[in-house]
């Protein structure tokens, strides 16, 4: 075990040791975590990001309900210290099926967002990241392609891989943890996040990367925390400025949200996650009128969305206000491949370069 | 009819006088047509009627001579037919009384007793021995035995169906083994398909009267239902009619029946309630009906061209100039002082005046002279003075300006009429007062130059003396009429309308200015007989405010015995009950009790039972017709805790809701008195006892989930927290945590501990409570030790017994708080905490 390790392991058990000493002291157990909320997530000045604030819930043996859960809490710790003594990992999907050979049925989940959930509890208050308790999800597949030399540990070595030359179509997988990969060279100019894998596709085979010098980062949707964290450390250690692009709607502005300032499940790893300096490419609300793209109508819950993200601390700003109040006013939105109504080039010729440069990236 | 037992030879009331008086109606052809009526219309149910109305007098019987009813029922299958036996231990009954009690159908005492008592028509028991001889053809066999009799008596009864004449054709001394009481034996056409009413009315009879014993037995079965109480019900005290209750039938009986020579004398005597002020309010409503009222005139105005003072100088002669002046002088001046003034007023006013200058001048005022006077000012007021009456030609039926008046020839008249009549001026004031502002002046004033022409034309002699109505005395309907012919005619010639409500309107201003008039009411000798009059004077005390009923004529259950009584026939987790206070229905004053069992062995399928009682007889039939089932339904009972699928009708659930109506006068919807009619009075009275015990249930069951939820979460925290515990300490590596604190706070429980410290040659105890209850608890601690406790405290006690301490304490504790009790004992002794106060599940004692 590491020296990393075997403090993730302490802290854990010193989160047991506090409810031993609660129950010694004739206190009712409990523990107390920030409220995970859009409610509760606050602007840090000094890091950028947005993180949570001072409204806690507790989570307490006050009740069946708040008692099952510790628990459950405490049959999860002791499963990540013993994972992690054993040096294994496993993935949250496994720890929800492992918690059904546990001996006592109340600590079993009852499904995978409880479990999920109680991994974040846990990273909130021991202050240790999921990661270094070696859980990490079923599957990120997310990619990266572009002039990018990178060491990545793995369990059979070092591996020296560059993202273009070493890689087949598909491009770098980016491992769990992403902290284990260290960047050797690049001839990057800039990031540029893609949402979809249609259109991270219609780049690669344009050779976008090759032509703009541009390091492609597929999301795959909401990104997971590896996309995220990788894309952190290119922006800070390789100083790339970071784009990106997602479809026209409001769930894909939160995909761009969650990649610049932290995402509400996770605004206690924001500093560690969010690159808050990313910008946002489009599809804007403006482009869809400027280009007139195909669009579909706004759904009652995209409306919804829209109006929530108003209020969402996140979205606070003079740009995003101006483009969600315009799309609620066109009451329309559009997908990124809509842009191949103007030709399958139209993005790679027209589209991004003219946004880059105004957005001064190119 | 019962009471006869009892009430023989007792001081007879007005009841019975009334009932004696009262002309037997011979219904017992009738019975047979209308055996429906009174619950005889089948076989299976004519079985039950006949036990309902021998339980019911053999109860009455009982209680009424102070004996704590034992009644035994039995039904014996005899060939063809059944044979129904009931005894009671009531003080037996006189061969005199018998064939009236027994035998003879609407004869009772109770028919107008103002009294609670379950018998309240005189129809029952009659009818159940006319229905087993019709049916059977044999006649009812009665044994009855009068306390300190020696020997019982036998009798067998048969009633002549044509006469309605009950004849005893067996009288012969028998042995009994009771020492006193009555046994009737009737044969009849029956079957026992009712079976189930039969128990149902034996059981609720049980559960309403839990004083009384009962016993069935059936041919096949036999139930015995015991006492719950020693405590007979209150002994209830006739009351004589009130005012509002009685019918104009009664009250004509009662005049004749009556020795008060007055009309008040009879109200106070006759009536209950009804005091001097009170009989006097109820005259002035009579005299008003009887006699009318006479119309009160405005005495003249300053600027108004008529003068009193000459008008009775003019007819007051050879008085000399000095006295007839004074006597003029006082009656204008008594005139003016009344803002209105009506002819028997006026007359008071002349002989005060008469009186007063008389005693000044020493002058004689006769009648005459008063009367001269009168008519002069009283015409004056009505305007219709002699000169102008002068071509009329008796000189006296007045308004000759009117005589040839044809109803609303207004206008062709009043061009030839400048002087406007002074009742034209008084009427319209009055009219346009009581009409909306919205109807025009001309046609108010149309209208009263119209109604003042009725007024005028009472002065026409139609009346019996032919001396014409000057008096303007007037029934209400009188002045209706005039009203609305006054009225009617405006409509006609006017041309506008003029509505019931103005109509109304105006009625009620005049009448409302009229003076009641002063004249002696009849006396009752002249009242009885004539219906007019007595009827005038129902209506009287109909309109009168009259205080209402005493309730010492009722006897209710009361709660606590309610609930004795549930609780002996149901096995129940939970009682309430409710007694209402006495209101008044009709003159009849009533009381509303109700009670709830809940839980335990009640069947918790299906709905709720509902027992209805009346006067303490249950009824069995008829539950949908009844008031007090259409209450229950009309109640939302998810409120008070119980299914209640649709939110309406009657609930679901393990529960019986019992109410009983008592009264001097239960208002039933037939004859067989199955159901309580739908009187809104009675029925709210109803509602809010229900109310009142639903609430006390609602309670226990809001508690009792309370309590539920409280051992549920007691049971899986029981469960997960040692669990957790133990997982706690597999992972920090140490000893397993005590958790008794932690759970007593988290249960908001009442933690009892016992710490024992060394402390030299013996030990520190210590008890601590405390409460993490929201509530504030009062604690009763025993603890038990086996040695002798020091230094205790003064706010515990100790009390030994055979070698053990009982250190006793009684701490209150508030909510978030501690409470210590310390002593020291021995080093050896052992203890025992006994913790008294709070609930089982609140509670947490480590020792």
């Amino acid at each position: 075990m590491s020296a990393d390790e075997e403090q993730a392991r302490e802290q854990l058990i010193d989160l047991a040791a506090q409810f031993y000493d609660q129950f010694e002291l004739g206190e009712i157990p409990h523990m107390s975590v920030p409220t995970r909320t859009k409610n509760n997530i606050e602007y840090d000045e000094d890091e950028k990001v947005w993180v949570y604030g001072d409204r806690e819930s507790t989570r307490s043996a006050n009740s069946v309900r708040g008692a099952r859960k510790l628990l459950k809490a405490v049959y999860t710790i002791d499963f990540l210290a013993e994972q992690l003594e054993e040096d294994r990992s496993s993935t949250l999907r496994e720890l929800y099926y492992l918690s059904e050979s546990w001996d006592n049925d109340e600590a079993q989940f009852n499904d995978q967002d409880e479990s999920n959930s109680m991994v974040e509890d846990l990273e909130i208050v021991s202050g240790v990241t999921r990661e270094d308790f070696h859980m990490r999800p079923e599957e990120s597949g997310a990619t990266i392609m572009g002039p990018l030399h990178l060491r990545e540990q793995t369990r059979r070595g070092e591996r020296e891989i560059h993202c273009q030359e070493d890689v087949g179509e598909g491009g770098y997988q980016i491992p769990n943890n992403p902290d284990t990969i260290e960047f050797l060279d690049t001839d990057a100019d800039f990031i540029l996040a893609v949402e979809t894998g249609g259109m991270r596709d219609r780049l690669v085979e344009n050779g976008f990367d090759d032509e703009y010098n541009a390091l492609i980062v597929h999301l795959k949707g909401q990104p997971a925390r590896a996309t995220r964290r990788i894309t952190k450390r290119l922006h800070d250690e390789l100083g790339l400025p970071v784009t990106v692009f997602t479809d026209g709607d409001p769930w894909s502005y939160r995909i761009y949200g969650s990649v610049a300032y932290g995402s509400i499940k996770s605004a206690h790893l924001s500093e560690y996650l969010a690159t808050p300096e990313a910008k946002f490419i489009g599809i804007q609300p403006a482009d869809i009128v400027e280009y007139e793209l195909p669009t579909d109508p706004l759904s009652d819950s995209d409306v919804n969305a829209l109006e929530s993200e108003l209020e969402d601390p996140r979205f606070q700003t003079d740009y995003w206000e101006e483009q969600i109040e315009l799309q609620l006013e066109i009451e329309k939105k559009s997908e990124q491949q809509s842009l191949a109504s103007h030709g399958l080039d139209f993005v790679t010729d027209t589209y991004l370069p003219e946004r880059l440069s105004e957005m001064d990236v190119i | 009819m019962t009471s006869f037992q009892s009430t023989l030879g007792d001081e007879p009331g007005i009841a019975e006088e009334l009932a004696e008086n009262q002309q037997a109606i011979s219904i017992a052809e009738f019975f047979e047509k209308n055996k429906h009526m009174l619950g005889f219309d089948s076989g299976a149910r004519g079985l039950v009627t006949a036990v309902k109305e021998a339980v019911d007098n053999a109860l009455d019987a009982a209680e009424e001579a102070g004996i704590l009813p034992d009644i035994y029922v039995e039904i014996q299958e005899a060939g063809d037919y059944y044979r129904l036996i009931v005894e009671d231990n009531g003080p037996g009954i006189t061969k005199e009384s018998l064939p009236k009690v027994f035998g003879k159908l609407l004869y009772g005492s109770r028919f107008h007793a103002r009294e609670q008592s379950r018998g309240q028509q005189g129809i029952g028991i009659s009818a159940a021995v006319l229905y087993s001889q019709l049916t059977s053809g044999k006649p009812a066999k009665i044994t009855s035995r009068p306390q300190g009799a020696s020997e019982a008596q036998y009798f067998e009864l048969i009633v002549d169906t044509d006469e309605n004449e009950p004849e005893i054709s067996v009288d012969e001394t028998t042995t009994w083994d009771r020492p006193h009481g009555t046994r009737i034996e009737l044969e009849m056409e029956a079957n026992m398909r009712a079976r189930q009413q039969l128990h149902d009315y034996i059981k609720h009879t049980a559960v309403v009267n839990p004083h009384a014993r009962l016993e069935l037995r059936e041919p096949t079965a036999h139930f015995k239902f015991e006492r719950a109480t020693d405590q007979l019900p209150e002994e209830t005290e006739e009351i004589r009619p009130h005012p509002h209750g009685v019918e104009l039938g009664t009250v004509m009986k009662m005049l004749t029946a009556t020795d008060s020579q007055t009309v008040s004398g009879f109200l106070q005597e006759e009536f209950t309630r009804v005091g001097k002020k009170t009989a006097d309010s109820i005259i002035d409503e009579f005299r008003d009906r009887h006699y009318g009222r006479e119309m009160r005139w405005r005495p003249p105005s300053d600027h108004e061209n008529v003068d009193l003072e000459a008008a009775v100088s003019a007819a007051t002669s050879n008085k000399g100039a000095d006295a007839t002046a004074a006597f003029a002088a006082a009656i204008a001046e008594a005139v003016a002082d009344t803002d209105r003034i009506a002819h028997h007023e006026l007359l008071e006013a002349v002989d005060t005046a008469a009186e007063d200058v008389e005693a000044e001048h020493d002058t004689t005022f006769g009648d005459t002279v008063r009367k001269n006077a009168v008519d002069a000012v009283w015409l004056e007021l009505i305007d219709a003075r002699e000169d102008e009456r002068s071509e009329s030609s008796d000189g006296r039926a007045g308004a000759k300006r009117h005589a040839s008046h044809e109803d609303g020839a207004v206008e062709a008249d009043a061009a030839d009429d400048p002087a406007e009549s002074r009742l034209v001026a008084d009427l319209y004031d009055l009219a346009d007062e009581a009409t909306s502002t919205r109807k025009d002046d001309e046609v108010i004033h149309a209208f009263a130059e119209r109604l003042a022409a009725k007024f005028e034309d009472e002065l026409e002699g139609d009346d019996d003396d032919g001396d014409g109505n000057v008096r303007h005395r007037l029934t209400h309907g009188r002045l209706e009429d005039h009203v609305d012919r006054a009225a009617d005619l405006t409509e006609e010639y006017d041309d506008v309308s003029f509505g019931d409500t103005a109509r109304e309107n105006v009625v009620d201003a005049i009448w409302s200015v009229m003076a009641t008039v002063p004249d002696d009411p009849p006396l009752v000798r002249e009242l009885d007989g004539d219906r007019d009059a007595s009827s005038e004077l129902v209506d009287g005390m109909r309109a009168t405010d009259i205080m209402a009923p005493p309730t010492r004529c009722l006897a209710p259950i009361s709660a606590d015995l309610i609930s004795a009584g549930l609780e002996k026939e149901f096995e129940a987790d939970f009682y309430a009950s409710a007694t209402r206070d006495a209101e008044v229905h009709g003159g009849d004053p009533f009381i509303v009790e109700a009670g709830i069992a809940y839980g335990g062995d009640l069947e918790a399928e299906g709905g709720v039972d509902v027992m209805r009682f009346a006067n303490r007889v249950p009824l069995v039939y008829q539950r949908g017709a009844c008031a007090t089932t259409d209450v229950v339904k009309s109640i939302g009972w998810r409120n008070y805790g119980l299914d209640q699928p649709g939110g309406s009708g009657l609930p679901k659930g393990p529960a019986v809701i019992m109410i009983h109506v008592a009264s001097t006068n239960v208002p039933f919807t037939s004859e067989s008195k199955d159901a309580v009619a739908n009187v809104p009075a009675i029925e709210d009275e109803i509602e809010l006892a229900i109310r009142e015990a639903a609430r006390e249930l609602k309670s226990y069951l809001n508690k009792r989930r309370s309590m539920q939820q409280r051992r549920k979460k007691q049971n899986v925290l029981g469960k997960i927290l040692p669990e957790m515990a133990t997982k706690v300490a597999e992972v920090t590596g140490r000893d397993e945590p005590d958790i008794d604190d932690a759970i007593a706070r988290i249960m908001n429980n009442v933690l009892v501990e016992r710490e024992v410290e060394q402390n030299g040659d013996g030990q520190a105890v210590s008890i601590v409570v405390e409460n993490n209850s929201s509530t504030n608890e009062s604690l009763e601690i025993t603890d038990i030790v086996t040695a002798e406790p020091t230094n205790l405290p003064d706010d515990a006690t100790i009390v030994e017994m055979d070698g053990e301490w009982f250190v006793k304490w009684e701490p209150d504790v508030s909510s978030d708080e501690d409470a210590t009790l310390e002593y020291e004992v021995a080093d050896d002794a052992d203890f025992d905490l006994d913790v008294k106060g709070v609930e089982t599940e609140k509670l947490t004692v480590k020792q």
